[in-house]
C-alpha cells in the first residue's frame, strides 16, 4: 500500500472498515465454530472467542492508522464537521464570506496593480543596475525632468564610458502607420526611437530577425529599419514569421517623416515591452530616424538617457564622472551663447551647476507610476482596512457560534479529546471560510483590477498594465488567507479550546461567553470602519469640489472634431479648405459657433517664457494657444477688452495681433490697459524670427489645469500650415449631430475628412480620472466599510441582548422602566463604539496626511470632512443597535425566567 | 502476559516465514498454525495479528486478496511477495545470530 493509497483511503473511510470489520468478524466467526465443533455451547464459544481475540476496537483503530494517514484522517473529518457546522448557520456564514471575499478581491486587485506599477522589475537583465538621468526642473509639480537633447547625450555617453553605458530611449509617441500600401488603413503605433545599443545595454534578444543595433546609428536619417514588439507581432500579424524584411510606411507630418517607408528587420522578445509599465511600445525605429531638427540641437529634448552600470561600479562614483562631464558641457554653454538674451550673472551660475542624479531604472522610469503610485497605495490601505473589518466580523461569528457550541466543546473534552485537537477544529472551520472567501475574492479581483486599470487613462489612449496570475499573486492571496485564519481564527478557537467540561457541562451549556469578550472586535471595527469612511469622504468631497470649479469657459456642447489633410498640400490652399469647412459649419442649423484650435482649453500647444517688463528676476511661462476667429465664441470665453480675432485677421499675409488672457494682461502689463500694446516675441512656428505683436484683446482666464488657478496665455493665430482640431458649439442632441458633421466636412472640402469625434466635456473628464478613480473606489469601500461595522454592531448587540434575556427579566420584573432596560444595552455598545471611533478619526486623521496631496480644497480638519464621516457612522449605529433595543423591551419577564 | 510479549517483536519473522512455507493464508489460519506448530507455547492474542499484517502488507512484504473459503465466506487471504522473502531471509539470518548469541551467554555465564 503506497502513500497514494493510504490518502486515497482517507476519502473513502467507510470502505476501509468495512474491509477490517469483515476480516476480523471471520476470524471470531471460524474461532466460534472450531469450539463448538469441539463440544462447547455456542455461548461459551463466543465468549472464549472475544477474550482470545482481545479488544477489537482498540486494534480496528491500530489498523486504522496503518491503512490510513492519521492526520490527514482527522484533517478531513474536521472539514466535513466544519463544511456542516457553516451550513447550519448559512446566512450568517454568506454574510462572513461575501464581506471577506469582497475585501479579498480588492486587496488581491490593489496588489495585483501595486505590483505591475511599482513593484516588479523590468524583465531585462539585470534591472537593478539599469539607470537614468534627470536633472531638477523648479517645477514643485514635476520636480525632476528626464528629456535630454542630442548633443548632451553624446558628451555624457563619451564622458561616462567605463562606469555606465549611457543609450537613449524616446518618449513613446502614437504615429500612424500603413502596413496594406499608401491607400491602406492607417494604424496608430505606439512608437519609440533607442539608440543603438539599446536592447544590447537592456540585455533584450530578438524573437524572430535581428534587433536595431549600432550600425543603425551611423548616419541620420540613413536607416529605414523598425523592430516590432513580441506582442504587436501577434496582435497585427499572428505570430508570422515572414513579417521580416516586410515594408511598411509611418506618418507623422510634424517630424517630417511624411510617410516614410520602414523595413522591419526583427521582433523583440516576448514579455520585453518598453521600459515603462503601463504603456507598452508597438515599434521601436533608431534614434537616427528621428527628426533631422533634432540632431545637435540643445533646445530639442525628446528622449531619456537610461544606463547601466559596468560590473563593479558603484553609482556615486558613476554619478560624479556624469555630474563633472554634465557642468563642464554646460559651462561651456554659458561662455558660448550666454544662453538666451534675459540670463543674469546669477542664473548662469546656477545653470552651471545644475545638478543631474542616476535614478533606479530597475522597474522602468514611469509618469504614470507618479501619477497613480499614491492613489493605488491609498486604495491598497484601504481595502487592507476592510480585510481587518471583514475579518472581525468572521472572529466575532465565530466566538459567538463557540458560545452555542460549548456544550459540544466540553462533552469532546470531557471524553478525552485534546485540547490541540479542539484548537485544530476551530482553525480549521476559519480556515475554510478564508480560503473559499480567497477563492471568491480572486475571482473578483480578475473582475475588478482591469476596470481600474480601464480608469488609469481615456479611453483613446489606454494604459496596458501586465496583470498575470503569477507566484507572487499566488503567494499574496494564499499569505492573505493564512493570516486572516491566524489573526481572526485563533482566538475564538483557544477560546473554544479553553472551556471548563465541568461548568459547561452542570450549566447545560448555556452560560456562554460573555459579550464582553467581543468588544475589541466591534471597536476595532468602528475604528477601521470610520478610517475608511473618513478618508474616503474626503476623496468624495475632493472629486465633488472639483468638478464644480468653474473653468472660465462652457465644456458642455462643444464637439471637438479631429481632421486630417488627405493629400499634402500649400498651406495657403489648407487654410482656405479650412476657413470654408468652417463657414460651411456654422450654418448647419443646430451649430451655433465654429473655429478651429491646434490645442485644448485643457492643455497647451506650447509655452514661451517672459520676464515681466521692469523686473527682470519676474519670470515665468506663458501657455501658447493658436486658435482661428470665433474660438472665443466657441468655448464662451468672455471678451473683457478690446476684441477678439476677426476674419481679417486670419486673411491677412502676416497678421501680427495675438489677444491675451486677463492673468497675463495682469502679469506683464500691471495696471496699464495692455489693449494696443506689443510683444516682442518668436511666435510663428515656422520661422524662428523676432517680431512685433499687437494685443488686440484681452479675454477672461481659462484654467488649463482645473486644480490651478489660470495661467497667463497668449492666443495667436492658428498658421496657416496647420488646421489643428474643430471646435463645434452645438444645441441640442449632439451625437445626432457628430454625423452630420462629418459628412458637411467632407462635403465642403475633399481635402479633409474628420477622424475621431469626442467632446470638450469628455476631455475635461479625462482630466480627472486620477481624482474620478479614487472617489469611485474609497467611496464604494466606505460604504462598504461602514455597513460592515453596523453588521458587527448589529450582531454584537443581539447576542448580548439574548445573553442578557434573563437579567432583563428580573429587572424588569422588579419594576425598571422600558426606557432603563434600553439604555443598559445602549450604553454598552456607545461606549464601544465611542472608543473604536476615537481611535479612528486618530488612524484616519494619520492617513489622511498621505491624501493630503491629493485633495482639492478639501482640509482634514474641516466641517464637512469631519461631519460626514461621523454622522455616517453615528446614524448607521443607530440603526445598528435600534433592532436589538427593541428586542430588549420586548422582554416578558415570565417567558424569561422561566427559561432557566 | 509474559509469553504474548515474548511474541510481539518476533510476529513478523513468523507471518513471513509460514506464508513463504505454506503459501496463501488467512488471518485465522496464521494464528491456528502458530498455535499449533509452537504446541500451544506461542500464545497470541489473536486479534493483534491483524495490525501486524496490515503493518506488513503497508510495508509491501505481504499482499492481500479476497478469496472465497471452504465454508462459502469472503476471506482476506495474505502471500508473501518477492521483498517479503528478502526480508525473511535476512530477519532469520539476524535471529539465528541472536538466539546462538544469548544461547551461548545462557550456557557459558
Amino acid at each position: 500500500m503506497s502513500l497514494w493509497s493510504r490518502i486515497v483511503n482517507v476519502f473513502r473511510p467507510g470502505h476501509v472498515q468495512h474491509e477490517l470489520d469483515e476480516e476480523l468478524q471471520f476470524h471470531m466467526d471460524e474461532r466460534v465454530r472450531e469450539l463448538t465443533a469441539a463440544g462447547m455451547t455456542p455461548e461459551a464459544a463466543a465468549r472464549e472467542a472475544a477474550r482470545r481475540f482481545g479488544s477489537p476496537l482498540r486494534l480496528r483503530e491500530a489498523s486504522l492508522d496503518v491503512k490510513l494517514l492519521p492526520w490527514l484522517d482527522s484533517m478531513v473529518r474536521d472539514l466535513r464537521l466544519g463544511a456542516r457546522m457553516l451550513r447550519k448557520n448559512g446566512v450568517v456564514t454568506a454574510a462572513a464570506m461575501v464581506s471577506l471575499s469582497l475585501a479579498f478581491g480588492a486587496s488581491v486587485a490593489a496588489f495585483a496593480l501595486v505590483d505591475a506599477l511599482v513593484l516588479r522589475p523590468l524583465p531585462v537583465r539585470q534591472p537593478d543596475r539599469l539607470i537614468y538621468l534627470t536633472v531638477p526642473t523648479g517645477n514643485p509639480e514635476r520636480p525632476e525632468g528626464d528629456t535630454f537633447s542630442d548633443p548632451v547625450f553624446l558628451r555624457l555617453r563619451d564622458a561616462a564610458r567605463g562606469h555606465v553605458d549611457l543609450f537613449a530611449m524616446s518618449t513613446q509617441v502614437l504615429r500612424p502607420a500603413k502596413f496594406d500600401g499608401p491607400a491602406g488603413e492607417k494604424e496608430q503605433l505606439r512608437t519609440q526611437f533607442v539608440s543603438g545599443d539599446a536592447f544590447d545595454r537592456l540585455g533584450v534578444v530578438p524573437a524572430a530577425g535581428r534587433l536595431i543595433a549600432r550600425q543603425d546609428d551611423l548616419q541620420p536619417g540613413a536607416h529605414p529599419v523598425a523592430v516590432v514588439s513580441h506582442a504587436f507581432w501577434m496582435r497585427r500579424f499572428g505570430g508570422d514569421p515572414a513579417i521580416v524584411g516586410r515594408w511598411f510606411t509611418l506618418a507623422d507630418s510634424r517630424f517630417a517623416l511624411e510617410d516614410r517607408p520602414f523595413q522591419i528587420v526583427g521582433v523583440a522578445e516576448r514579455g520585453f515591452t518598453g521600459i515603462e509599465p503601463g504603456r507598452p511600445s508597438d515599434l521601436w525605429l533608431p534614434y537616427a530616424m528621428y527628426n533631422p531638427r533634432a540632431f545637435g540641437n540643445f533646445y530639442f529634448g525628446w528622449f531619456r538617457i537610461l544606463g547601466r552600470l559596468n560590473d563593479d561600479v558603484r553609482v556615486e562614483p558613476a554619478q560624479a564622472v556624469v555630474q563633472a562631464a554634465f557642468t563642464n558641457l554646460r559651462r561651456e554653454r554659458a561662455r558660448l551663447d550666454g544662453a538666451g538674451p534675459a540670463r543674469s550673472p546669477a542664473e548662469a551660475a546656477r545653470f552651471i551647476v545644475t545638478p543631474i542624479y542616476l535614478r533606479s531604472a530597475a522597474n522602468g522610469p514611469s509618469p504614470l507610476r507618479g501619477q497613480f503610485e499614491r492613489p493605488l497605495w491609498i486604495l491598497a490601505a484601504i481595502a487592507a482596512l476592510v480585510v481587518l473589518i471583514a475579518g472581525s466580523n468572521v472572529a466575532n461569528l465565530f466566538l459567538a457560534r463557540t458560545a452555542v457550541r460549548e456544550h459540544e466543546m466540553a462533552l469532546r473534552l470531557s471524553i478525552g479529546a485534546g485540547r490541540g485537537r479542539l484548537i485544530q477544529q476551530m482553525l480549521v472551520e476559519s480556515a475554510l471560510v478564508a480560503g473559499a472567501a480567497c477563492a471568491l475574492g480572486l475571482l473578483f479581483a480578475a473582475v475588478a483590477a482591469p476596470a481600474v486599470v480601464g480608469m488609469l487613462a481615456p479611453a483613446g489612449d489606454p494604459v496596458h498594465l501586465d496583470l498575470r496570475v503569477d507566484w507572487r499573486m499566488a503567494a499574496f492571496a494564499g499569505g492573505l488567507t493564512v493570516l486572516t485564519t491566524a489573526l481572526f481564527g485563533a482566538g475564538p478557537a483557544l477560546r473554544a479550546s479553553s472551556v471548563a467540561p465541568m461548568i459547561a457541562l452542570r450549566t447545560g451549556g448555556r452560560s456562554g461567553i460573555r459579550a464582553r469578550v467581543m468588544r475589541p472586535f466591534v471597536a476595532l471595527q468602528v475604528a477601521f470602519g470610520l478610517v475608511v469612511l473618513f478618508v474616503g469622504s474626503l476623496l468624495v468631497l475632493s472629486f465633488a469640489r472639483l468638478s464644480s470649479v468653474n473653468p472660465g469657459f462652457a465644456a458642455s456642447d462643444v464637439l471637438l472634431l479631429s481632421i486630417e489633410a488627405v493629400r499634402r498640400v500649400e498651406p495657403a490652399e489648407r487654410r482656405a479648405a479650412l476657413l470654408q469647412v468652417l463657414d460651411r459649419l456654422r450654418n448647419i442649423p443646430g451649430v451655433q459657433a465654429a473655429s478651429a484650435a491646434d490645442y485644448n482649453v485643457l492643455g497647451r500647444a506650447w509655452t514661451y517664457g517672459f520676464s515681466v517688463p521692469g523686473a527682470q528676476h519676474d519670470k515665468f511661462e506663458a501657455t501658447m494657444a493658436p486658435v482661428t476667429p470665433g474660438f472665443f465664441e466657441t468655448m464662451s470665453i468672455p471678451v473683457l477688452a478690446g476684441r477678439g480675432f476677426v476674419s481679417r485677421d486670419i486673411e491677412a499675409q502676416h497678421s501680427t495681433a495675438i489677444v491675451v488672457n486677463d492673468a497675463f494682461a495682469r502679469r506683464y502689463f500691471g495696471r496699464e490697459s495692455a489693449v494696443g500694446r506689443t510683444l516682442e516675441g518668436r511666435f510663428a512656428m515656422d520661422n524662428d524670427s523676432a517680431a512685433d505683436y499687437e494685443v488686440v484683446g484681452v479675454v477672461a482666464d481659462t484654467r488649463h489645469d482645473l486644480r490651478k488657478p489660470a495661467a497667463p496665455t497668449i492666443y495667436i493665430l492658428l498658421p496657416s500650415e496647420r488646421s489643428g482640431t474643430l471646435h463645434v458649439r452645438v444645441a441640442g442632441d449632439a451625437t445626432a449631430l457628430a454625423s452630420r458633421l462629418r459628412e458637411e466636412i467632407r462635403a465642403a472640402s475633399p481635402l479633409f475628412r474628420a477622424t475621431s469625434v469626442t467632446s470638450q466635456a469628455a476631455v475635461v473628464g479625462d482630466t480627472l480620472l486620477r481624482e474620478r478613480l479614487l472617489a469611485l473606489l474609497a467611496g464604494f469601500f466606505a460604504v462598504v466599510g461602514l455597513v460592515l461595522a453596523a453588521v458587527g454592531l448589529y450582531g454584537v448587540l443581539s447576542y448580548s441582548v439574548v445573553q442578557r434575556t434573563r437579567e432583563i427579566g428580573i429587572r424588569v420584573a422588579l419594576g425598571a422602566r422600558q426606557l432603563a432596560v434600553v439604555r443598559t444595552v445602549l450604553l454598552d455598545a456607545g461606549l464601544t463604539a465611542i472608543a473604536g471611533a476615537g481611535l479612528g478619526l486618530a488612524g484616519g486623521l494619520y492617513l489622511a496626511r498621505f491624501a493630503e496631496a491629493l485633495l482639492f480644497e478639501v482640509r482634514p480638519l474641516e466641517f464637512w470632512s469631519l461631519v460626514l464621516p461621523l454622522g455616517a457612522l453615528a446614524v448607521t449605529g443607530l440603526l445598528a443597535a435600534a433592532l436589538p433595543a427593541l428586542r430588549a423591551t420586548r422582554v416578558d419577564p415570565v417567558i424569561a425566567l422561566r427559561y432557566e | 502476559m509474559a509469553r504474548q510479549d515474548a511474541l510481539q517483536g518476533s510476529l513478523p519473522l513468523l507471518v513471513l516465514k509460514l506464508l513463504a512455507r505454506r503459501g496463501p493464508l488467512h488471518g485465522y489460519g496464521m494464528a491456528t498454525q502458530i498455535e499449533a506448530m509452537s504446541d500451544d507455547t506461542l500464545r497470541v492474542e489473536e486479534g493483534s495479528l491483524y495490525p501486524a499484517l496490515h503493518r506488513l502488507e503497508e510495508t509491501g512484504w505481504i499482499k492481500a486478496r479476497w478469496t472465497t473459503s471452504e465454508t462459502g465466506r469472503r476471506a482476506r487471504v495474505y502471500e508473501i511477495t518477492a521483498g517479503g522473502r528478502k526480508q525473511l531471509a535476512a530477519e532469520e539470518e539476524r535471529w539465528k545470530a541472536i538466539t546462538a548469541a544469548v544461547g551461548k551467554i545462557l550456557k557459558h555465564a
